[in-house]
């Protein structure tokens, strides 16, 4: 009976899943809370004391916007890569994925690969040329050519829809996660989560919240590291043992050791690898990382450290995917009277480390999941402040001649208000499906960052009219599919049947701004065109050597 | 053409083989899910390991490869 259960269970997740584990967002649906997890409490505390301490210490040294922005560009490309190895790595990689590859075995690691492909598209075509261009933001490298205050605002609009649509569903994951793991209510979750995060961003700024991912990023790569080897280490160290353990586990079989189980569709698998890959190379906060670093080779080793933690990652998750079918699946304590694993599919990362370490690896790592929480909320918020005191009112309401007093006030101010936003929409948010919320920033990134980046950097004819143009094309069209698609117009609104039949529009919006912007480009005689096609070649120098174009 | 415009291009030119070498190696992961890869569902040997994990795992270390080869040269050209 109770695998009849659990059969049903799986099927009725593969679909939920196919939808919510893509997301941002850790945790999907109503969950019920757990009893108080006084080791995890009292882990997290550690950490957190660690974490304000260094604030402390980077409070002290940060006296301007610039080392508050970019932390003075002190940061080594090997501790830059680590750092953007926490800001990345969310709780969603940790839990989303395994939970993923628990119901659907190898189906799952589609969002696995799909995430680490950015890092080297960002290292090959990116790291050094935005290095050289950008100050603190990847807005600086844009409006080097174009025109500066409409090139700005519509960035910094696309820029705040991807911070505040992330930070609604990592708060209203982070809420459900932490009722889940820690046993506390949601409201009070949210009210610690943006607590510290303002402490950290507003007095500690970039090099406060550097040190948060990197130390955030070195105890889950510990941690995962460490069940990765207790599992092997149950099975003699056999990878080969591990995978015929879990397929005798799951209902499934054989079938969970390649793909099929929850997508059968290539065109989906396409929609989903382009919004991850290009929808991560454009992600605000992780290119503002980039100017962390003192120069262009640092910025790019920043690139390649990363890639190997985050590829290390995605390695050690492939064993624990595998592992928590092979020791979850038929372990009866982890499942509730209805057959279903307790806490959902989401908890099989955390269920995987109690079964092979006992209390204290499960306090470990849902502290580490709680650390992981803040070390992404942080970045977000520190990039959602840098758009609107940087990009709106230094660069274009003060035309980049700010004072420095009132704009470090300013980037303070609107930490506060961006944390204040930050739980009063998590609240807002919270009996509601966020899954097509934690989906925009992705699709809009990859449909209007990436795109407007690299033409940017890499073609002569852009011109302001034709980035704006494709811009705006990018951004609405975006939204609009994903309003037509399952996620909002059959999860949300309740039709029977989506008019959109992908998640992820960007496979069609992506190319779709590429080419409204080449057109439009290519079309506009203005003055102003002739200007941008001009500073192409002395930004092309500066991009690639970091100095100016010789004369004549 | 002056040397270091030959060398902005070569540059450029070599972001873009390195880029189109990594997409087309990354999107032929989709092939899992066609007809045209079936053959990756296929066991190695005796082990439990099918091409298709054993193609997550070589894709990952590949790119890091790729990125590890590109780095190399842009340090060998920036020396010369």
């Amino acid at each position: 009976m109770r695998h009849l259960l659990r059969n049903s269970f799986l099927i009725w997740m593969c679909s939920l899943q196919a939808h919510s584990a893509l997301a941002a967002g850790a945790i999907e649906g109503e969950v019920t809370r757990q009893p108080v997890n006084q080791t995890a409490i009292i882990m997290f505390l550690i950490f957190v004391v660690a974490t304000l301490f260094i604030t402390w210490r980077a409070s002290r040294a940060t006296t301007t916007s610039s080392v508050f922005y970019n932390a003075g560009g002190q940061i080594t490309g090997a501790q830059n890569g680590m750092a953007i190895a926490g800001d990345f790595m969310s709780a969603a990689s940790f839990l989303g994925i395994t939970g993923l590859m628990f119901i659907g075995g190898f189906d799952g690691l589609i969002l696995s690969l799909g995430a680490f492909g950015a890092w080297p598209v960002l290292m090959f075509l990116f790291a050094k040329r935005v290095r050289n261009l950008g100050s603190f933001t990847f807005i600086d490298v844009i409006s080097q050519r174009l025109e500066r205050n409409p090139i700005r605002l519509v960035t910094a609009f696309s820029t705040i829809v991807v911070v505040v649509m992330y930070l609604i569903a990592q708060m209203v994951g982070a809420g459900k996660l932490i009722q889940l793991l820690f046993g506390l209510p949601y409201e009070l979750a949210l009210i610690i989560v943006s607590g510290l995060v303002l402490g950290y961003v507003a007095f500690g700024g970039m090099l406060a919240t550097t040190w948060v991912q990197i130390i955030k990023a070195i105890l889950l790569l510990t941690g995962v590291t460490l069940i990765a080897f207790l599992l092997l280490a149950r099975l003699d160290f056999s990878f080969s043992g591990l995978l015929e353990q879990a397929t005798l586990n799951h209902p499934k079989g054989e079938a969970i050791l390649s793909s099929g189980v929850i997508f059968k569709d290539p065109v989906q698998i396409l929609t989903i690898q382009v919004s991850m890959l290009f929808g991560t190379v454009g992600l605000p906060h992780i290119l503002m990382r980039l100017f962390t670093v003192p120069d262009m080779r640092q910025a790019k080793l920043s690139a390649y450290y990363a890639s190997l933690f985050i590829g290390y990652f995605y390695i050690a998750l492939l064993v624990l995917g595998f592992g928590a079918i092979a020791f979850v699946y038929n372990a009866p304590e982890f499942f509730d009277e209805s057959g279903r694993l307790i806490g959902g599919s989401n908890m099989a990362a955390i269920h995987i480390a109690t079964a092979v370490g006992g209390d204290v690896l499960t306090g470990f790592m849902s502290a580490v999941c709680f650390a992981t929480i803040l070390a992404v909320v942080a970045g977000l918020t520190l990039s959602g402040a840098a758009a609107i005191s940087h990009d709106v009112y230094a660069e274009v309401l003060k035309q980049g001649e700010p004072d420095p007093k009132t704009e470090l006030r300013l980037t303070r101010i609107s930490v506060f208000l961006i944390g204040l936003a930050a739980v009063l929409l998590g609240i807002a948010f919270q009996h509601e499906n966020v899954a097509f919320i934690a989906t925009i920033p992705m699709v809009v990134s990859a449909s209007v960052t990436f795109p407007m980046l690299l033409l940017s950097l890499f073609w002569g004819g852009f011109t302001t009219r034709g980035a704006i143009w494709g811009a705006l094309v990018g951004l609405s069209t975006s939204i609009v599919l994903i309003v037509l698609g399952p996620q909002v117009w059959v999860s949300v609104l309740g039709n029977s049947e989506a008019l959109f039949p992908y998640d992820y529009p960007a496979l069609f919006t992506m190319p779709l701004a590429f080419a409204v912007m080449i057109v439009v480009s290519k079309l506009d005689a203005s003055a102003r065109a002739a200007t941008d096609r001009d500073n192409y070649q002395a930004l092309l120098w500066r991009a690639e050597f970091g100095e100016s174009a010789p004369s004549g | 053409m002056n040397v270091t415009e030959a060398e902005l291009k070569q540059r450029t030119r070599r972001r873009f083989f390195f880029t189109g070498l990594h997409l087309c190696l990354y999107f032929s992961f989709s092939l899992n899910w066609t007809v045209w890869g079936n053959f990756l569902a296929d066991r190695l040997g005796a082990s439990h390991i099918t091409g298709s994990l054993l193609m997550f795992i070589s894709l990952i270390l590949i790119f890091i490869a790729l990125e590890s080869v590109f780095l190399w040269l842009s340090r060998q050209g920036e020396r010369s």
